[in-house]
């Protein structure tokens, strides 16, 4: 071994071999390896869930003659309306959702599991989930940190640094600081989605021109939810990162909600990841890295039975 | 696993081959965080924007200090040890660092990163052992190495 490393730039050429493969590995277990947790470190963080949900599912059934066009839907039970509207530069989405029962808001995982790079488009998910309307979640799986408790069950309580939205066992929007609030003392959260941050609270929005999403730029395609009133929500996704349109600022985002009388609004993953998906059709023109297509992700929100 | 003994004949022309390997190092650091940027959509990390600095200091200004204040030692036959070992700690730091990057424009993290880090300075801390050893030693034998 020591005669093979006294050649010139053999010490140099294995060195290098191994870091690569290092680098690599650190690569592919982050981006690429599939990793299930499921069953692992799930608990049940609401003792009622099971009892909840298996009441709520039997007392609301899908209508029998829904009334179904290219941008509304109503059965009786959920009523949805998007619109399409230009603000600052952008092409916004907006969905205004009145449901009859809580249970009708719902999320799901990609391929049922959860997992880190576990992944499916939001149109798939929702598909595989009967969802009526669906946006991407928080994208939970590309992260080490955030809570994660979806239907009532907790699945991480590893808190993040910034705002969780809360969405308790009635359908009401909370915003906590995941670094002050244990995920445990949580005890009537049916969701909780770590993406962040909010974007109004008690009616007031709370971002400025100067807020944004970690390393993100000013302008991004966007997805949030906000809540106006009891089981009436309001959802928006914008596009961005194209010539037609730009992208909207946090605080654009926010005047969106405001401008609706939403009490509470939340700001979810964006960029390549918004996706509105509406009754077998994707609404908006998502932009997946350098083209356009619907980017995989991890989890999302949805509307359905 | 044993490094090099082999001992460098011509100083001068090392340190230059040496000074000349860490500003392109440097300059591709720099270039890499450049086009980097361009296809990130705007968004940056202080970790890559910054990766830079560790051929930059660590390798062209660190070889170029020791050719300086201790040029003696560079003939050491113990020296190749000391070059390869912190080369390879300055390797380590600079592709940790590009790929704490990496991950903290994409907005996710992983715990490996901190391995490159420790072995980084691991390797750093041993191979400057080894030079102040070398160069104790060649003072023992030859008197002042300055």
């Amino acid at each position: 071994m020591k005669r093979f490393l006294s050649k010139p730039y053999r010490w140099a050429g294995l060195f290098s071999v191994l870091l690569t493969a290092a680098f690599t590995f650190v690569l592919m277990d982050t981006f690429v390896i599939e990793k299930s947790y499921s069953g692992a470190s799930a608990s049940q963080a609401n003792p009622t869930a099971a009892a909840v949900s298996a009441s709520s599912s039997s007392s609301t059934e899908q209508g029998s003659s829904a009334a179904v066009t290219d941008s509304s839907y109503d059965d009786g039970n959920i009523k949805i309306t998007i619109e399409t509207e230009r603000y600052c530069g952008s092409t916004v989405y907006i969905a205004d959702i009145q449901v009859a029962d809580p249970s009708c808001l719902k999320t799901a995982f990609a391929n049922g599991t959860y997992g880190r790079n576990i992944k499916q488009t939001t149109s798939d998910m929702a598909e595989a989930n009967d969802a009526i309307f669906a946006i991407n979640g928080d994208y939970y799986g590309f992260r080490n940190y955030g809570y994660v408790l979806r239907n009532g069950v907790a699945y991480r309580d590893t808190a993040g640094s910034g705002d969780a939205l809360v969405i308790d066992e009635n359908g009401d929007f909370s915003i906590i600081s995941e670094s002050g609030t244990s995920l445990a003392a949580l005890d009537s959260a049916w969701q909780v989605l770590s993406f962040g941050p909010a974007l109004i609270e008690d009616g007031e929005i709370v971002v400025d021109s100067s807020s944004e999403v970690s390393q993100s730029m000013t302008s991004n395609p966007r997805t949030a939810i906000g809540q106006v009133s009891e089981l009436h929500y309001i959802v928006v996704v914008s596009d961005g990162r194209t010539s037609e349109s730009e992208g909207l600022s946090l605080l654009e985002l926010a005047q969106v909600f405001e401008d609706r009388g939403c009490t509470v609004a939340y700001n979810l993953d964006g960029g390549g990841s918004s996706t509105m998906y509406f009754n077998g059709q994707i609404i908006n023109n998502p932009t997946d890295g350098s083209g356009t297509g619907e980017r995989k992700v991890s989890d999302i929100v949805y509307f359905g039975y | 696993m044993s490094t090099s003994d082999t001992s460098i004949r011509a100083p001068g022309k090392h340190i230059r081959k040496t000074t000349a390997a860490y500003l392109a190092m440097t300059l591709l650091a720099a270039a890499v965080n450049f086009v980097y940027g361009i296809f990130g959509h705007g968004v940056s990390s202080g970790w890559m924007a910054w990766m830079f600095l560790y051929p930059l200091l660590g390798g062209l200004l660190f070889y170029n200090l020791i050719s300086l204040s201790i040029p003696g030692v560079i003939r050491a036959p113990r020296y190749r040890v000391f070059f390869n070992i912190h080369n390879s700690g300055i390797a380590a730091l600079t592709a940790g660092s590009f790929l704490k990057g990496i991950l903290d424009i994409a907005g996710t993290d992983s715990a490996y990163t901190a391995c490159f880090d420790a072995a980084g300075w691991l390797l750093i801390g041993a191979g400057i052992a080894v030079l102040i050893l070398t160069a104790i030693r060649c003072r023992n034998r030859l008197g002042p190495i300055v």
